[in-house]
């Protein structure tokens, strides 16, 4: 005990000690009130006796310490490894891969129609020599098919290749977009080296069979093929199956040499003055689409027709369509329009035709 | 006897004027809850509570159970520290 707590001079010390202790004492109850209060208050709330709760309580909320759980007692991959139906296809998908599946099966949502326009497009790039148009449809209609999506991923490069060609060839077609330009068409084209001369003969009545530089194979479209002239056409016959033995011309020439018998030797000679031909002629107006230059439709039959005929008839006029063929210099100042379509490869190929032709009807002549 | 009243209540009300009162106080509680006697009193609630059930318990019936023990069960160390600075005032302030 200090000195300084006991109280030094003596009654008045007594009064004061009594004082001091008084003082304490009354500050001692007023802690024990407000204790009271405090807890009367929490009693009456009914937040006195929280933090006893009964066993069975305890034992629900327990911390749980198990492996592939968390605290709480829960899984939380459940849903992984779910599997759903899909209402459309009846297949088995998982969960975290059914919304996408869906997405494409259904048809709906921005995917599913980008690759549906991809496929339909590249389907147009190979549905002429391919299967039919029905079978085109069914391919476009049905999203379902993951191998025809992977082709259209195939063939997108050929798509975007062919984008300029295919708009030129819509124009021609009015809008029809199945008709593939043949030139890029490389699994539909055929090989004049694998055909046989019979073969050739029979493609090339029907079909427009010029070759494409490019590719070296023929053009499979018809006769009336826009994106090959009617010289290229004769060129090609004449190339491929001789100077003498055009199919489709010599039915023809047979034909028109005898309707120009009629007209005679006048029209003959003037005509065969002229470089490429004879085309203009009255009697033979058919044009063709192919043809740009005036009424030079008929050209490739003509010219073709030009050197046979003269050795049918056996005229005079003969040789000199020849020469007027072989040569270019002279026809410059006959119709020179029609000298303009003659290609390259109908040019090299001229020369070597009507010179054994001239040669013989001279020799014919003389 | 009035002088000394006169006395008491002088220095009660020097007490509260200059906030000596609500000082010690305070530190009488911080003292008290820092030594656990809080805590003890609490149980002693819940025991008298039990007793007289949760529902009907008032405010006397506790004042009743606990005061007495509550004086009873201060330790001695905080009783001192009280007192003493209960004198420091007096001797400080008394005229």
């Amino acid at each position: 005990m200090k000195m300084e707590d006991m109280p030094l001079s003596g009654p008045d010390n007594t009064k004061l000690e009594a004082l001091v202790h008084d003082i304490y004492s009354e500050l001692v109850e007023d802690a024990c009130l407000g204790l009271c209060f405090e807890v009367h208050r929490a009693v009456k709330q009914g937040y006195f006796f929280l933090d006893e709760t009964d066993q069975e309580s305890l034992k629900e909320f327990e911390i749980v310490d198990q492996p592939g759980v968390d605290i709480f007692g829960q899984v939380y991959n459940q849903w992984k490894n779910k599997e759903c139906e899909c209402p459309n296809c009846k297949r088995l998908i998982a969960a975290s891969r059914f919304a996408p599946h869906l997405e494409k099966c259904l048809g709906m949502g921005r995917n599913s129609s980008r690759i549906a326009n991809r496929r339909l497009a590249s389907n147009n790039n190979m549905s002429k020599s391919e299967s039919d148009q029905e079978d085109n449809d069914d391919l476009n209609d049905n999203d379902w098919s993951y191998g025809a999506e992977k082709k259209a991923k195939k063939r997108k490069s050929d798509k975007n290749q062919n984008s300029p060609r295919r708009s030129k060839s819509l124009k021609h077609k009015n809008g029809e977009r199945r008709i593939q330009t043949s030139e890029y068409n490389y699994n539909t084209g055929i090989n004049y080296e694998t055909l046989g001369p019979d073969e050739v003969r029979s493609f090339l009545t029907t079909q427009c069979g010029v070759i494409s530089e490019h590719t070296k194979k023929m053009c499979t479209r018809s006769q009336r093929c826009p994106q090959h002239t009617d010289e290229q056409r004769r060129a090609v016959r004449v190339f491929l199956l001789g100077p003498s033995a055009t199919s489709l011309p010599d039915a023809e020439a047979v034909v028109e040499s005898d309707s120009f018998d009629i007209p005679d030797g006048q029209t003959l000679m003037s005509r065969l003055q002229w470089e490429d031909s004879p085309d203009i002629s009255p009697a033979d107006s058919a044009s063709s689409k192919a043809s740009t230059n005036h009424s030079d439709s008929r050209r490739p039959k003509k010219k073709k027709r030009t050197p046979l005929s003269l050795n049918a008839v056996g005229g005079v006029g003969g040789g000199g369509g020849g020469g007027g063929g072989v040569g270019n210099v002279t026809g410059g100042s006959s119709s020179s329009s029609s000298q303009s379509n003659i290609s390259l490869p109908t040019k090299k190929k001229r020369p070597k035709l009507p010179a054994p032709s001239i040669s013989s009807t001279y020799d014919d002549l003389n | 006897m009035s002088k000394d009243t006169k006395m008491r209540a002088t220095i009660n009300q020097k007490l509260t004027e200059m906030g000596e009162r609500e000082r010690l106080k305070e530190l009488l509680r911080a003292k008290l809850t820092e030594c656990g006697w809080k805590d003890q009193m609490k149980a002693h609630c819940k025991e008298v509570i039990k007793e007289k059930g949760l529902e009907h318990v008032t405010v006397e019936d506790l004042v009743v159970e606990i005061t007495p023990k509550g004086r009873a069960l201060v330790p001695d160390s905080v009783k001192k520290e009280l007192l003493h600075r209960i004198r420091a005032f007096l001797a400080q302030h008394a005229s």
